[in-house]
Formats: structure tokens, sequence, C-alpha cells
């Protein structure tokens, strides 16, 4: 424990000394306003339907067993999710195991499949495929991802050399897990975990199909029912309270603790663990999670293809494709410039401000899609000529996807250590300076995980791309929808196999080991 | 510091590359949507699917030289969005799949009057009151059923309260379709008695699905022997499995609520830049060229009076449809309340 308050201690010094540079917190002040328009709209929405109304609303029994589901539901998916990411990434990350790699790529391409593309291919597989213990199942494979990556980055960053003087000092296996492992990993964990509990909370491809009521479905039926706005925002109030909570618990939990480096700059990786014949275990473990989340929908599509024998429109498919890639480029391009004045206020002065901006992007990601498209119907009408353009759909996507980018940016300036700062400005660079040259490069693996989970999501994402895209951009989930909701399975699936493509290469990059890094050791080593 | 300049090339490598991605894939992806200056054109908020109607957008587009611009997407979800964009809407044309959505924006009054020498063409049971919006299509509720399993076919839906059936019947509580048959019920018969009807029903175990689509499938599968659902549905998963099933379509006695003809329309906004093209495309969807298209390729029902029934199904007049105000058939919220009471919500 002691390693982790080394650094907390000159960080927390400094902080109070060090002003925040003018033009980061007024970036940061512009990211939070643009962020919060559909918190905004909601607002006034729910508001406008009066205190009798909502009160109505809210007051149903229904609200009562709602609640209930979603936070079962949740905390269920959020526990499973932990214990299958956190397993799989030991099991890459530390052990001999076969194929490590593939099954690296393999454990995370499930970020691409759409979940009511997975939840079809599971109904069409078992017709009895429902309710609640089967929207667990598909939403523990859908969100494990997240948590896997999260642990193999953590895994990653800790420091042989602390684990070898743990166990130099006596500590078992478990000791060394309990006090060197996870102090280290656990805000990126905790972090990890309250993206799947937001995105569980937002979900509705799963649940819809799966008819489970949570919050996100109920938002959707009343919207469908009685086409009042007012009413179903108060519902979505509902669930923002409920976002809250979670993410006050998870700010909570995460505490005070920053990961630290024995030296400066480098990291020596902990030497792989012979598990002998256990590995036969472990891949077979792994070979049936990677069957489950991505083997089931791509069978049950292919097969579906094959049987209906569709021509195959190959310069649609393309420009479906380009579509895609543009608009989610732009996108996550659009959330890490959000998202860097934002993470660097987060992890350096650490403030009530920076607090609650991050909460109010939290908040922000667990809204259905269908919500913060309606938002930014609302106001984006109102702009005229941007109005279903590409920059407001990219925009749409970097708010809807904040969170995650502001997440790994977050963590991975906070690892940055402070006394660089000290350094950089005794050579006489500025604030800002500092920020540009010395911090935003070191930071720099973290930032490209940002952009890139960003660019994952965005790829699938399909309410707020239906209402806000350019009409007649057509992108592979707006192509994948057309199809599956007539159901026309076959022919979604040259689009749904195309997608798992393309973000198979994004999925690869982010499942790499980090090549700067470890050039990085290597030029220390020689120093 | 020679391993952070490495890393700073790497960060701005990645940087290029995605902006530089980004602006050539915009050209590519625009490319197609080059728009002619000069021609007119039209804006459509579509509700029904584009494998179904985007041939006849495509040969009116060859006909009147009119250019297009088709939003496809959800009926209820395009609706919330028109709601939302009010005046500012780009839209000209509304067309829903059902008469609730068209009816929603109709309400806020965003939807024009129609002229007489629209609303005349159709049948005034298929249309609004206030002649803001018109049926297209008529679609049949029915139940579908597997022939190896069900000899004794069901006259009224009352039949299917009969514990015979119980844990056999499929149906989808949560969709539209079933929802505007459950609004016709309680038009029909009144509140009280289609609260009986409903716990009865429920009290035979029915299974439900989230779309119709799915209740066929499941008959398609041994599952279930019956389920209530729209009349082309059994098309639509014949061609998406790609073989024929095991289910066909049946139809209650003549006048029984079971019976329902809902339609699919569109409306012309208030606000639309080019209604007269938005009344021309709405009179090329009603021609009788276009209405038989329907008929044989998406196995609809014309709106039209004289026009021949899909292929093996009875035609509107000899299924009797009940009488029901399709413009009340919005009144969706009362139904929802009453599923929920019965605890199929």
């Amino acid at each position: 424990m002691t390693l982790t308050q080394n650094t907390a201690a000159p960080s927390r010094k400094s902080a109070g000394g060090v002003a925040v540079p003018k033009s980061l917190s007024i970036s940061a002040v512009a990211v939070i306003l643009l962020a919060s328009i559909p918190l905004g709209y909601l607002v006034i929405r729910a508001t406008g339907s009066g205190i009798a109304v909502a009160a109505a609303v809210i007051g149903r029994e229904k609200t009562v067993t709602t609640l209930i589901t979603t936070i079962s539901l949740a905390l269920l998916v959020a526990f499973f999710a932990l214990v299958i990411g956190v397993s799989s990434a030991w099991l890459i990350q530390r052990t001999n195991l076969p194929f490590s790699s593939l099954f690296l790529v393999l454990g995370t391409l499930a970020l691409a499949v759409p979940s009511y593309v997975s939840t079809y291919a599971w109904i069409a597989l078992i017709p009895n495929f429902t309710g609640f213990a089967a929207a667990v199942l598909i939403l523990t494979l859908t969100t494990a991802p997240y948590v896997l990556l999260a642990a193999i980055a953590a895994l990653r960053r800790i420091d042989a050399t602390q684990e070898e003087s743990a166990r130099a000092l006596g500590l078992g296996p478990t000791q060394v897990a309990k006090r060197v492992i996870w102090p280290q990993s656990r805000p990126t964990l905790l972090a990890a975990v309250l993206l799947v509990l937001l995105y569980v909370l937002s979900d509705f491809g799963a649940v819809s199909l799966l008819r489970v009521d949570t919050f996100t479905r109920v938002v959707h039926t009343m919207y469908k029912a009685t086409y009042d706005r007012s009413a179903a925002a108060v519902v979505a109030m509902v669930l923002v309270l409920l976002a809250a909570v979670l993410i006050y618990a998870e700010q909570r939990a995460r505490g005070r603790a920053v990961a630290a480096k024995s030296g400066l700059g480098t990291i020596r990786t902990a030497a792989k663990i012979d598990i002998g014949n256990k590995k036969y275990v472990a891949v077979a473990y792994l070979f049936v999670l990677s069957t489950a989340s991505i083997g089931v929908p791509i069978y049950v599509l292919v097969t579906r293809f094959i049987a209906v024998s569709n021509d195959l429109d190959i310069s649609k498919l393309v420009s479906a494709a380009a579509a895609t890639v543009t608009a989610a480029l732009a996108g996550a391009l659009l959330a890490m410039l959000f998202a860097i004045p934002l993470g660097l206020l987060a992890a350096r002065y650490k403030s009530k401000v920076s607090t609650i901006a991050e909460s109010a992007i939290l908040v922000t990601h667990a809204l259905p899609g269908v919500v913060i498209g309606l938002a930014l119907v609302a106001l984006g009408s109102k702009l005229g000529f941007l109005y279903q353009t590409l920059p407001l759909l990219a925009f749409a996507y970097a708010v809807l996807f904040l969170a995650k980018a502001v997440g790994s940016v977050r963590t991975s300036f906070a690892r940055v250590p402070r006394v660089f700062d000290d350094i950089s400005h005794s050579l006489g660079y500025s604030n800002w300076q500092t920020i540009r040259k010395v911090t935003i490069p070191i930071a720099a693996p973290g930032v490209i995980t940002g952009f890139l989970l960003v660019f994952l999501t965005a790829m699938k994402e399909l309410p707020a791309t239906l209402m806000l895209r350019p009409t007649g951009f057509d992108t592979l989930a707006t192509e994948i929808w057309a199809a599956t909701a007539i159901s026309q399975y076959g022919k979604a699936a040259p689009y749904a196999l195309l997608l798992v493509l393309i973000a198979a290469l994004p999925t690869y990059l982010l499942s790499r080991p980090d090549r700067a890094q470890v050039d990085q050791s290597r030029e220390n080593v020689g120093l | 510091m020679v391993n952070l300049n490495y890393e700073r090339i790497n960060l701005r490598k990645y940087l290029g590359l995605a902006i530089g991605a980004v602006l050539l894939l915009s050209l590519v992806a625009c490319s197609s949507n080059n728009q002619d200056e000069g021609a007119a054109e039209l804006t459509i908020y579509s509700g029904r699917s584009e494998e179904f109607i985007g041939p006849f957008f495509a040969d009116f587009e060859t006909q009147t030289g009119i250019k297009l611009n088709v939003r496809y997407g959800d009926s209820a979800e395009l609706a919330a969005q028109l709601l939302e964009e009010g005046e500012n809407s780009k839209a000209d044309l509304f067309i829903a799949q059902d008469a609730g959505s068209l009816g929603a924006v109709a309400d806020a009054g965003m939807l024009t009057a129609l002229d007489s020498t629209v609303l005349d063409l159709v049948d005034a049971q298929y249309q609004s009151d206030d002649g803001n919006w018109i049926g297209i299509t008529g679609r049949a509720r029915v139940f579908a059923y597997d022939p190896t399993k069900v000899t004794e076919l069901p006259s009224s839906i009352d039949d299917l309260l009969d514990p015979k059936w119980s844990g056999k019947i499929g149906i989808a509580p949560t969709n539209a379709s079933f929802q505007a048959f459950i609004t016709a019920l309680r038009q029909l018969r009144g509140e009280a008695a289609a609260e009986q009807w409903l716990t009865a029903l429920v009290a035979n175990k029915p299974l439900t699905y989230e779309k119709n689509s799915m209740i066929v499938e499941a008959i398609d599968a041994g599952q279930i022997e019956i389920g209530l659902t729209n009349h082309y549905y059994i098309y639509e998963v014949a061609q998406s499995l790609g073989r024929a099933i095991n289910v066909k379509d049946g139809f209650f006695a003549p006048g029984d609520v079971g019976n329902l003809v809902n339609v699919s329309g569109a409306g012309i906004l208030n606000t639309a830049k080019n209604s007269a093209g938005a009344a021309e495309l709405i009179k090329f969807l009603l021609s009788n060229e276009s209405q038989n298209k329907f008929v044989t390729d998406t196995n609809e029902y014309s709106v039209l009076p004289d026009l021949p029934a899909p292929k093996d199904l009875p035609s509107l007049t000899e299924i009797g449809s009940p009488r029901v105000d399709l413009t009340a058939l919005k009144d969706v919220a009362a139904t929802q309340q009453l599923l929920v009471r019965v605890g199929l919500l």
C-alpha cells in the first residue's frame, strides 16, 4: 500500500499549488456545456409536464418493479462481466496460454456485434430464449470485453519488480494479488465496471427482444404508446438519478489510489506463469466464451445468408462501410478533442468542477440513444444547415460516448508522474507547453485506447444515427436494422460480418501489447 | 527524452491518419448524394422499409423527374422526431406503418388537409376523419396457425379462450398492431368486456413475443399452434428463412374484431416546401398500377375499392372487417394501461 501512497502525496500538494491553465478551464467548460445538452433537454421536457404529471408517472407501481429489474440486471451483469473479464485477462496476460493474442482479439470482438443482432441469433438458435436470465447472459457477453480490456491494461501496467519484491518479502500469490495487484488495478477495473453498469442501463436491443422491462425499454414503450415526450422524459430522469447513484458509488470506491511505477519510465511486465495441463481447461473456457459471444451470431447470420442465397449489392456494401467508418472516425476524433481537456482537468486538477463534469458525462452515457437522439433533434432542427449533416452526427457520437473517452484519457493522464511537470516548468515550459509537449505524448497510449473504444462503439450505434444521419447516408448499422426490421436476417448477414471485420482492426490495435511502452523500457534499459 | 519524442510522433501519425481518412471517406460516402441543382425535390420520412417501398420511389423518380430524399426509420420514432422538429422539419411527406403514428403527428396539428381529389380515391374507412392522412395499403389481422395440428379453426376471438388452446397461443403485446387490435376491441365491446376477454386470454397462458415475425417462426418451429398477427408475416418469414413454412393465415367469421383491417398511410406536413410534389407521390402510390404492385409484391391489400386481394387470400369484403374508426386507434395509452393491468405489459 505504501507504493500507492508515495505518488498520491506529492500530487495532492501540487494540486493545491498549481493554478489551472486558463485555456484548459475554458475549453473544459465549453465541452461540459456541449455535453450537457441532452441532460438539459430532459430537464426541460420532464418539467414541462408539471409536477402532478411527473408524480403520477413516477408513482406508478410499474416504476418500482422496473427499478428492481433494472438494478438487479445491471448488478448481475457487472458481476459476471467482472469475473469473465478479469479471469480471461489473467489467463491471456499472465499465463503460458496457447493462442493468447487470438483469444484477446476474439474476446474483444464482441464489442462490434450490436446487441440486437446477437440477441436475435440466440433466439433463432434457442426458440425459448427470453426473459431475465437470457438478458443477463447476452449483456454479460456484450460487456465483458470492457472489463477484459481494462484488466489487461491494468496487468500490463503493474511493474513486475513490485510483485517480485512482495514475493521476496514472503507474501503468497493471494497476498500479492490482494496487496500489490488489486490496489493498482482497482481504479481501472472500477471504471470498467461503471461502464458496464451504464451500458446495461442504456441498452435497448437485448432487453426489448428478450422482453425485460428496464427503464430504457419503458422509455421506448412510452414514446410508442403515447408519443408523450414529457412522460418519457420523466422516466428517463429516474434513469439519470439511478446512474448518478452508481457513479457516486464508483467515485467513492475508486478513492484516491494512483498506480505507480517504481522508477521513472520503466515498466517490466511479469513473467508468464506456467499453468501446466490446466491450460487445456483454460483454452476450452475461452473458446466457449468467444463461441457464445461472436460464434453464435456469425453462425446464425451466415446460415441464414446461405439459405436465402441473396444476390449481394457490393457497391451498397462498400458505401455503407465507408459511411460507417467516416462517421465513427469523425465521432471518435471529436470525442477525443472533448475528452483531453476534461481528462486533464480530472486527472491533474481534481476539483469539485471536474468531479461534477465527469459525473454529468457519465450520466449522459446511461441515457438511451433515442433520448440523446431526440435531444439533438430538438436542438439541431433549429440550426438549419447543420441539421442532419455529418458534423452533427459526429457530435452526437462524441456526446454519447464521451464517458468512454474521458475514462481512458483520465487514467492515462493520472499515470504521468507529477514530477515531470516540475521538471518541465524548471526548464522554462509554460503550463500549456507542458501539457502539449510532456503530458499528452506520455499519455498517448491511453488517448489512442479511448479513441478506438469510441470508434468501435459508434460503428454500431443505431437510434441517434437513424435520426441524425444525412438523408440517404446508409451505414452498416442502419442497413442491418433495415434488414432485421423486416426479419430479413440473411440479408443483414453481409453487413454484420463486414461490421465485425472492420471492428477487428481497432480491436487488434486495442489488444496488441503496447509497442511504445516496450520500446520505452528498452531505451531505459540502455540508459 | 528520446522515448517521449517517439510516442508523440506516434500519436500525431494516428491523428493525421484518422483525419485524412475522415476527409477521404466523406468524399466517397457523399459522392453518391450529389444533388442535381434546380431539380424539384421531395423529402420523405418513411416508416415503411426501403425493401418494400423503395422500388415505388424509384419508379416515381424516373416518371416525374422529382428527386426523392428518403429517411427510413421506425414509424413511432419518426413520429417522435417530427414532433420534436416541429415547424423546423425538413420533411414534406410522412409515410407510416400504422394509423397510430400518423394520428400522433396529425394531433399536433402538423399535417395539412389533403385535397379531395386524393381523398376521394379511397374508401372513407381507410382515411382520417379530418382528411389529413390517407391509407396507402391495408393489412388484415389474422390468426396464423399450424395446419397439421389445428384442424378445427376458431371462428371468433372468443374461441381462443377455450382451455384446449392453453399454452398454445402466441401474441405480441408490445407490438403496435396487437395494441391497435385491443384498442378496436375496447371500441367495439366497451372497456369492461375488453378487460374480461384479455383476462380470460391470460388465463389460457399465451406465449408472448416481441415481434409478429417471431410468432410465425415459433409456429413453424412447432412451439405453439396458433398466434395473433398480421396477414403478411407468413410471407416475410418464409422469405427470411428461404424455404416454405408450415404456417397458414386464418380469418375469423366476418365482422369479428379479430379481422381488423389497419392501414399503412401517408400525410403531408403543414410546413412542406413541396406539398404539390408530395400530393403527386400520394396519387402515384394510389394509382391502379402501384396498388396492383403492392398486392403482388408485398402481399398487402389495396385500399382501392375494386382491386383483387393478394394471392390465396380472401378479399376485404369476404373478410368482413369490423366497423372501426381508424382515427380513434391512436388512443393506445388506455390500451397499454389495460395491458399492464392484466399483466401482459
